[in-house]
């Protein structure tokens, strides 16, 4: 288990993040310059802390109250930079070598074999990294971090440089590596596709704060704030307010609409943020119209369309209302077509109860970050303890 | 386009000749005199040989172990006063190398600032092999630091950290890493170091004096010879011209096999 509470203020920036996770696979996720890389350095111990404590399986490599700061040499600590940072002088058996100096020439060549072949590279170890394919370079960069046995994995954008299909490829190596180390793995990304693909734990980042942490359905389905819910691809953030609240159903007011939301216990006149992610909206043939009981029909027409290759993105103009209010609609082609939206751009959309998440915009100010282990956010972490799931770890002692 | 060879062409035969057509001419003269041989084994050539030899690479060896931890201090560290010193370890390349000599006399002379002291110490610095020894170091220092500290900083100090990452230590990183990478730089830069340790003349002369055996190397006997012995002048002089190119050619050789730009 990790336990991590870092503080660090440079120049323009103030990194302030808690957080505790355990085997899984642990997504850092958010835009570039929220701090992801500096706690992945700080946690590999090249970067100092102002203050706070890192915590790896009980033992604690660097305890702020205690002046306590494990050099990286003794905190066994794997860690692949950005652009994988290979000795570019030495060839790939002697980079994955690097960190085996302790061991005879026999078991090191041995080691170094193994793992040449679990990462499917007999043949290569006497090539130059200049000399490897992006995806190579980044099995070497793997191989020589494991080659040491690390407790924890430190990965930075390790997808970043290469192109689509390989990523996919090397994606599926790195969750087999995880499974099949059985280590902590963090891996830091900006890149949704990632967080799809790898996240059992993720970590949204933004400012040098932690906005929420969770699985991928608590992160995608439930954002806390407006911000998560942006960077997860939310796309339909819809301003409505609570028109009326009853034991069944929240009736929300939004553009002359009055929607049936699910119930929360919220006051009338409350400002709501209404996500409805872009697959969940429901078009409706207008020959069903009637066909079941139906609620929070929306009318209006296509403004824009833009096509991928396997969906179509359109983009719905609420009647009586201005771009503001758009509504996003990812659909596959086949359904675009059965549609007929090809010919005729009126649109009728179903906005499912069960597909809108709710964010109360007035408390977005306390859930703006996850409490802090400094003595100033102690109060707002106890405040806040009863509905969260992912205490801070002072909270659990 | 037609422009070319008159505008490009002309300059650089011109610049080229004029580089060469001197050291030409010097080996011209020397070699088909008769008592070459005897002027090569004669003592005052051999003994200048002998002590520019020592005196350069004692320099060298000085000017590596002072000046690479203050090239990695320059290369990697911000500090309050890094332009000061900067500058300053710059200045002995642009400095007159008489100006240095005096300098350095006036600093460790007899009657110099810590003269005294170090005489009191049974230190007795001016006039000795030591002070050619120091003259040299004062102006190659510079050239070393400069070139190493560049070599330095362009080795990127993330592949430090993944080192200790994987539990290797400063040195064996420092050793294992940082100084392969950076050995195009360091090599040039000792290289330069010691040719102008080899050819320092100005600040030994100030500063160590003519005295043969002792301080007389060879810069010093070539200018010394060039009024009595006009041969061994040139002699002296051809050597050094010999000793000039080779090195030059090699160090060429040896960047050009490890260029960093072969790891890119």
């Amino acid at each position: 288990m990790l336990e991590v509470c870092l503080q660090k203020r440079l120049a323009h920036f103030h990194l302030d993040v808690t957080f505790t996770t355990g085997q899984e696979l642990t997504v850092l996720f958010g835009p570039s310059g929220s701090g992801k890389s500096l706690t992945l350095r700080m946690l590999a111990g090249v970067e100092r802390p102002d203050s706070g404590y890192i915590r790896l399986d009980g033992t604690s490599l660097y305890e702020s109250a205690l002046g306590r700061h494990l050099a990286p040499q003794q905190r066994g600590i794997g860690y692949v930079p950005q652009q994988y940072g290979l000795f570019p002088h030495l060839t790939v058996a002697d980079n994955i070598a690097f960190g085996l100096t302790h061991l005879t020439r026999q078991t090191r060549r041995q080691r170094v074999a193994e793992l040449l072949e679990l990462f499917g590279m007999q043949g290569l170890e006497h090539r130059l990294p200049r000399q490897l394919s992006g995806g190579q370079q980044q099995r070497v960069a793997l191989a020589r971090a494991l080659a040491v046995q690390p407790r924890l994995l430190l990965l930075d954008e390790p997808f970043a440089a290469l192109d689509g299909v390989l990523r996919d490829t090397l994606r599926q190596e790195l969750m087999q590596v995880h499974a099949r180390w059985g280590i902590t793995v963090l891996v830091v990304t900006h890149d949704l596709a990632d967080v799809y693909a790898l996240g059992q734990q993720i970590l949204v980042y933004d400012r040098g704060r932690i906005l929420q942490q969770g699985t991928q359905e608590d992160v995608f389905m439930h954002p806390q704030t407006p911000r998560v819910a942006e960077f997860v691809h939310t796309r339909n953030i819809l301003s409505a307010v609570v028109e009326r609240s009853e034991a069944q159903t929240l009736w929300l007011r939004w553009h002359g609409y009055v929607l049936a939301a699910p119930p929360q216990p919220l006051a009338v006149g409350t400002s709501v943020h209404l996500c409805i992610r872009p697959s969940q909206v429901l078009i409706v043939r207008p020959e069903r119209e009637t066909t079941r009981r139906r609620e929070n029909l929306v009318r209006g027409s296509v403004v824009r369309e833009t096509m991928q290759t396997e969906t179509y993105t359109v983009y719905m103009r609420v009647d009586h209302s201005d771009a503001d209010s758009d509504l996003e609609i990812h659909l596959p082609s086949y359904v675009y077509y059965r549609l007929g939206l090809d010919r005729q751009k009126r649109l009728l959309v179903e906005l499912r109860r069960e597909a809108m998440h709710l964010i109360p915009s007035q408390e977005t100010a306390h859930h703006a970050t996850l409490p802090t282990c400094t003595a100033a956010s102690l109060e707002t972490s106890a405040r806040h303890d009863g509905h969260r799931v992912h205490a801070s770890p002072l909270g659990r002692r | 386009m037609y422009l070319t060879p008159l505008f490009l062409g002309l300059p650089t035969v011109c610049v080229v000749a004029f580089v060469a057509l001197p050291l030409l001419a010097i080996v011209l003269k020397v070699l088909p005199q008769e008592h070459l041989w005897a002027t090569i084994s004669a003592p005052l050539v051999t003994e200048a040989l002998r002590l520019s030899l020592l005196t350069s690479l004692s320099s060298l060896v000085i000017a590596i172990v002072c000046g690479t931890p203050v090239a990695y201090l320059l290369a990697r560290y911000r500090f309050r006063g890094l332009r000061l010193v900067e500058t300053l370890i710059d200045l002995p390349m642009v400095l007159p190398p008489t100006v240095a000599g005096v300098a350095l006399l006036m600093a460790f002379g007899r009657r110099g600032l810590i003269g005294p002291w170090l005489q009191a110490v049974g230190l007795q610095l001016s006039f000795s092999t030591t002070a050619v020894v120091l003259a040299q170091c004062f102006v190659c220092l510079p050239f070393y630091i400069r070139a190493a500290q560049a070599g330095f900083r362009s080795v990127d100090p993330e592949l430090e950290r993944v080192a200790h990452t994987l539990g290797v230590s400063v040195w064996r990183t420092f050793f294992r890493v940082t100084v392969p990478l950076a050995f195009p730089a360091l090599l040039s830069g000792s290289v330069m170091a010691w040719a102008r340790a080899l050819g320092e003349f100005g600040a030994t002369m100030m500063f160590a004096g003519n005295l043969r055996g002792r301080t007389q190397t060879m810069p010093l006997a070539i200018y010394l010879a060039l009024e009595s012995d006009l041969l061994a002048a040139m002699v002296l002089a051809a050597l050094l011209i010999l000793v000039s190119c080779s090195v030059l050619l090699c160090l060429r050789a040896l960047v050009r096999r490890g260029e960093p730009a072969a790891y890119a």
